[in-house]
């Protein structure tokens, strides 16, 4: 069974189609990843899954019952779908402690914070830098301290923008076990990434969009073979 | 996740850098003594009369400015509308003290004579009652505010947007209390106070101890907000102002967040009116032209937004000047505070704060704090 | 006429004399034969006792409606005489003095210089006074050389209307030679009058069904207050007549009331475009709302106020142009001053939008008291030109009054002038390109710096021009920004970021739904309702009514 769903998607800026009838399963346990030239949609894609945008028509289903078109930013967040942006964003006033503690969530009981807080820095490897200003990280560490936020809520969906977009090859590859490490049976991955190096190395599909559409979907290597594909995207 | 998080040790101080107490800031705990140091000048060394009421009133424009820099400091959120919570303090205060006047004295106020009416419209009932005013005065400013807020943020109203609507709304006041049948003393607004809890007003008594209730109000404010935004909910302000979209994606509602805020920040500004009114002894729309509300922000600006203190630092300073200027040559003060404004948004983006160079961290302020 | 300027008096003057000139002849032409006055009976008359000065004076009111111009000339020479005390009598010879009590003058029915050694003046009684008066009025009404005499005598023809028994044909005959629109237009209602208090009830309803054929708010109550004639009660056509009457009228002020309405809501709305598309493109373009927009309308006004009295100076001669000659004065006035904040100021604060808010503030809180030092802040005097004074009446009370329309016409030509400058040239282009995408365009070559100052100097521009459209309507003074900064904050905040359409839109609606509202509900209403609108209406669409596409 899928864990996220997105069915026939129809996004409209103005006289601007941004998406057409985009339709897209994720598996529980799966990393996906979503690649295709600017301005394919697929930061749009993200922003419809995790409600910046309303699409025009269509779904995003949570499992079986749970329409997040309909659900706010807050809501789709509590319900267990997080995401990171392009840029990114941490919060520049707090210190890295006090960003994840906030990606922790309301909810979660005072008890357990100090604990998962202390966990997920050690995944991102932050501990030195835990009480420094995040204003304050480098790029690198800011996409990770990113990630971080995303992890401290436990979530069942996590949506990646571009995590080593900037980042140096040892601290791409460092990024990439990272993501290899957060995978889980209960957990689907999106990721949207140009670098095709580390597409590679996370993701067990990828779909290709192109326009608003779905150009190819499958494995990287069928990708790579598949002619559309080559022509739009790799531009020959 | 969850696993991992049993498997490691804590690696590090679990303890959030801002649980300390508000004493760990020097310029609150200053601002503190000092206010405290005006409290014992007050009450041994008996200053003119004229003295008090300045302290007094320089009070009463902290607390304005504290409640502005709550919602613009720490959520940025610029609201050029706070006049219009400052007078619906004023404005319940000043019907207190009239219906006070009137059931000790039995003669009407001015304004209900000239309008040719034999006695109080009815929905001044019970305001006689000060514990009754002061209720009224914050529920009333709340009220306005949550409409108003609501209706904002839901939409998602905000920045420049909400800054020049909230003009609108207190220039709409304006005009409507500029009205003679609003039973609220219209054009010429409401003067005439004789009496404060049964003591004549203007005695040195009850002076003083306006004064007192002013600076005593301002380190209560000071006080809470501070316990406020050094917590979590301050940590959350703080994340709002900075990146609304990436805090509502990490699943919290920050339409509560800020509307909660603003409600408080606007029933701290009805405080303000409620004290300023007995000390200056009026109340009329002027309270609500635009450019008292634009000059509340001026004080913040100029005594640095994103710290309680300069916002208490940057209202005494401009206050006490135009004080001084505005007796000592009334025709350059214009020229003056409009030079003084340019110069800390162009050079001290820290307001006077970057003179005391007390800048412990927040050089953040130069980038995140003119959202 | 007294402020019209030397060369179109002369021609307007020219003119008249010509007119005066054609209708005498044609007066002579028709009328030679038809009751001529005596003139030299009547120089003697006003020479002899009380009751022949009466008779010379009543015979001039009884044959005016017919007597040739020149007769009605030569009367009223003497006849005013009498009233200024100009008359003296030789025996039973009248003299014209120049002034009174002069010792010299004509011979009233000769013309030959003659001596007032031991004149007598003749003595006016209350009858007499007023019977001279009343011929000296008619002639003046039918002969007098200016607007202000002939609409002098009307008034004392319509006050002594009883002692007037011809006073229909008289009035006609002024009808039909009357040049002054306005005064032929008294001249109607002054016969509708007296066709309304005739005996005849056919006359009479005949009347009503003429008043009513021009309707306006006096016209209303002039026929409402007939419903307290005793006809109204006997006379069941009358009542029919006068009832039928007073339902067109109403019907048609309330037309003409809409009109005049929709009109004043248009010239508001223009004002209020004029006011807000500067605002609109810089906050479109840079995120800057502009709090001293309001103060460089000032500037354009004060500018259109030194034009004017430079004109006064050097050319008082073409002053009538001046309004025109303040247009790109005002536009470069208010654009110099907003290049300067732009350059001294706004540059630095690009990316602290509330910070900019408190920058423009001051700068307003500048000019403000700048401006009251150097002016003082009492309101300017503007000279109207004549272009933008009065008005046409077009249906019932509608009047197209001239300086509205020269506000409507002004905004129409800035809204073309404006988009011209914004599609078709390289400027627009650039700055369509930032607005939209600042990074892309910085990368293309686009120098955004140079752009921006440019187009703040543009729309700051626009004010000055919403300045000189404002100053022939509203008062100008230092505080002036005030009235219409507001406003015109909810039209950028109504018609979305950096839309010119958008603006015209939002002005035509917050323009219209403030002057629509205010005759029901006061002004104050019609503010507040037209701010739960906006709130409201964010709650649906919080960009705007148009809203640019934007990636985050």
């Amino acid at each position: 069974m899928s864990a996220l769903l997105v069915d026939k998607l129809d996004v409209v800026f103005g006289r601007f189609r941004a998406l057409t009838a985009l339709s897209l399963a994720v598996d529980a346990g799966e990393v996906r990843a979503v690649i295709g030239p600017n301005g394919a949609g697929k930061t749009t894609l993200l922003d419809v899954i995790s409600g910046i945008t309303k699409p025009l028509r269509g779904r995003v289903m949570l499992g079986d019952s749970l329409d997040l078109a309909k659900c706010s930013e807050a809501g789709i967040a509590k319900a267990g779908v997080r995401r990171k942006f392009q840029k990114p964003s941490v919060f520049p006033a707090l210190t890295v402690y006090e960003n994840l503690d906030i990606g922790c969530g309301a909810g979660l009981p005072a008890s357990e914070r100090a604990a998962r807080i202390g966990a997920v820095l050690g995944e991102i490897g932050l501990e030195p830098r835990a009480h420094a200003l995040a204003g304050a990280l480098a790029h690198g560490e800011k996409q990770w301290l990113e990630i971080g936020m995303v992890l401290g809520s436990n979530p069942r969906i996590i949506l990646l923008d571009e995590p080593v977009a900037g980042l140096s090859d040892a601290e791409t590859e460092r990024t990439a076990a990272l993501i290899r490490a957060l995978r889980r049976p209960d957990r689907a991955i999106v990721v949207i990434e140009h670098d095709m190096a580390f597409v590679e190395a996370i993701a067990d599909r990828v779909t290709v969009l192109h326009e608003g559409r779905t150009l190819y979907e499958g494995g990287m290597r069928g990708a790579r073979a598949d002619a559309r594909v080559i022509e739009v995207f790799l531009g020959r | 996740m969850s696993g991992a998080a049993d498997s490691l040790p804590s690696p590090v101080n679990a303890r959030p850098r801002r649980s300390a107490a508000w004493l760990h800031e020097p310029l609150l705990v200053g601002i503190l003594l000092l206010i405290l140091a005006a409290c014992l000048v007050l009450v041994g060394l008996k200053p003119a009369p004229y003295v008090v009421n300045t302290i007094g009133q320089l009070a009463v424009f902290a607390i304005l400015a504290v409640s502005l820099d709550l919602i613009w400091g720490y959520l940025g959120i610029l609201s050029l509308g706070h006049g219009l919570f400052f007078a619906i303090g004023g404005y319940v205060c000043a019907m207190h003290l009239l219906s006070h006047a009137f059931s000790a004295t039995g003669v009407a106020p001015d304004f209900v004579q000239f309008m040719g009416w034999k006695t109080l419209p009815a929905y001044w009932a019970g305001l006689t009652n000060a514990p009754y005013a002061l209720f009224l005065a914050m529920a009333l400013s709340g009220a306005v505010a949550f409409v108003f807020g609501f209706a904002s943020f839901r939409s998602r109203v905000n920045g420049v947007y909400f800054s020049i609507i909230s003009q609108a709304l207190v220039y709409v006041a304006m005009l409507l209390m500029f009205r003679n049948d609003t039973g609220l003393g219209g054009n010429n607004g409401m003067t005439g106070f004789p009496l404060l809890f049964g003591y004549p007003m203007g005695s040195a008594a009850v002076t003083t101890g306006l004064a007192l209730a002013s600076l005593g109000a301002l380190a209560a404010v000071l006080v809470g907000t501070r316990a406020l935004v050094a917590g979590r909910i301050g940590r959350r302000m703080l994340a709002c102002r900075d990146d609304e979209t990436r805090l509502r994606t990490l699943g919290y509602g920050t339409t509560r967040l800020k509307l909660g805020i603003w409600c408080l920040s606007a029933m701290i500004a009805a405080l303000a009116g409620v004290l300023y009114v007995p000390q200056v002894g009026i109340i009329n729309p002027r309270v609500l032209a635009p450019d008292l509300s634009i000059e509340i922000a001026v004080w913040v600006a100029i005594g640095g937004m994103g710290r309680l203190g300069g916002a208490v630092i940057g209202a005494v300073a401009v206050n006490a000047l135009k004080f001084w200027l505005s007796a000592a040559m009334p025709e350059a003060w214009p020229f003056i505070l409009s030079g003084l404004v340019l110069v800390v948004v162009l050079a001290l983006p820290n307001g006077l704060l970057d003179f005391a160079s007390l800048r412990t961290k927040p050089t953040w302020l130069r980038n995140g704090g003119g959202r | 006429m007294a402020e019209l300027p030397q060369p179109v008096s002369f021609l307007v003057r020219g003119v008249r004399v010509a007119l005066a000139l054609i209708l005498m002849v044609s007066a002579s032409m028709a009328q030679a034969a038809a009751d001529p006055i005596d003139r030299s009976a009547l120089a003697r008359a006003v020479c002899s006792d009380g009751a022949g000065l009466a008779r010379g004076a009543d015979d001039v009111v009884r044959s005016a409606a017919t007597a040739s111009a020149d007769d009605l000339a030569f009367s009223g020479s003497i006849l005013r005489a009498l009233l200024d005390r100009r008359l003296a009598c030789v025996g039973d010879t009248s003299v014209l003095l120049d002034r009174p009590g002069g010792s010299e003058g004509r011979d009233a029915a000769t013309g030959a210089t003659r001596s007032a050694a031991g004149a007598r003046s003749p003595v006016l009684g209350l009858r007499q006074r007023g019977l001279v008066e009343t011929g000296a009025g008619v002639v003046a009404l039918l002969t007098g050389a200016s607007t202000a005499q002939r609409s002098a005598g009307l008034a004392t023809l319509e006050r002594r209307a009883a002692a007037v028994p011809e006073a229909d044909t008289i009035l006609e005959r002024a009808r039909a030679a009357e040049t002054d629109a306005v005064l032929r237009a008294a001249i109607v209602q002054a016969m509708q009058a007296a066709a309304l208090n005739a005996p005849e009830p056919a006359r009479r309803r005949a009347a009503i069904g003429a008043i009513a054929d021009a309707p306006s708010s006096a016209a209303r109550s002039r026929l409402a207050s007939l419903r307290t004639d005793p006809a109204y009660a006997a006379d069941p056509a009358f009542k029919a007549a006068l009832d039928a009457g007073i339902a067109r009228v109403e019907r048609a002020v309330t037309i003409g009331d809409g009109l005049a309405l929709s009109y004043n809501a248009l010239s508001f709305a223009s004002i209020l475009f004029m006011a807000a598309v500067g605002l609109a493109i810089i906050f479109g373009l840079m995120g800057v709302i502009n709090l001293a927009q309001g103060e460089l309308i000032m500037v354009g006004a004060y500018a259109a106020y030194g034009v004017q009295e430079a004109f006064r100076m050097v050319a008082p001669g073409l002053i009538d142009l001046y309004l025109v000659a303040a247009i790109p004065v005002a536009f470069l006035a208010s654009a110099g001053v907003g290049i300067v904040v732009e350059a001294l100021i706004l540059r630095h604060l690009y990316r602290r939008p509330l910070m900019s808010l408190l920058a423009t503030w001051a700068v307003s809180l500048f000019l403000i008291n700048l401006v009251r030092v150097v002016f003082g802040s009492q309101n300017l005097q503007f000279g109207m030109p004549s272009y933008v004074s009065g008005g046409v009446p077009l249906y019932a009370d509608f009047i197209v009054t001239w300086n509205r329309l020269f506000a409507i016409a002004f905004a129409a030509v800035t809204l073309a002038a404006t988009l011209l400058i914004l599609k078709r040239t390289p400027l627009g282009l650039d700055i369509r390109a930032v607005t939209q995408n600042r990074d892309m365009a910085g990368a293309l070559g686009i120098r955004t710096r140079r752009v921006d100052r440019l187009a703040f100097g543009f729309g700051s521009g626009l004010a000055g021009l919403a300045g000189v459209a404002l100053c022939p309507i509203y008062s100008v003074n230092p505080g002036m920004g005030a009235t219409f900064i507001v406003d015109s904050f909810m039209v950028v905040v109504l018609g979305g970021v950096g839309t010119v359409v958008g603006t015209v839109v939002a002005a035509l609606g917050i323009g219209g739904a403030n002057v629509l509202i205010e005759p029901f509900y006061g002004a104050v209403a019609a503010k507040v309702i037209v701010l739960v609108g906006i709130i409201v209406f964010l709650q649906r669409r919080p960009e705007g009514l148009f809203v640019a596409r934007r990636r985050r």
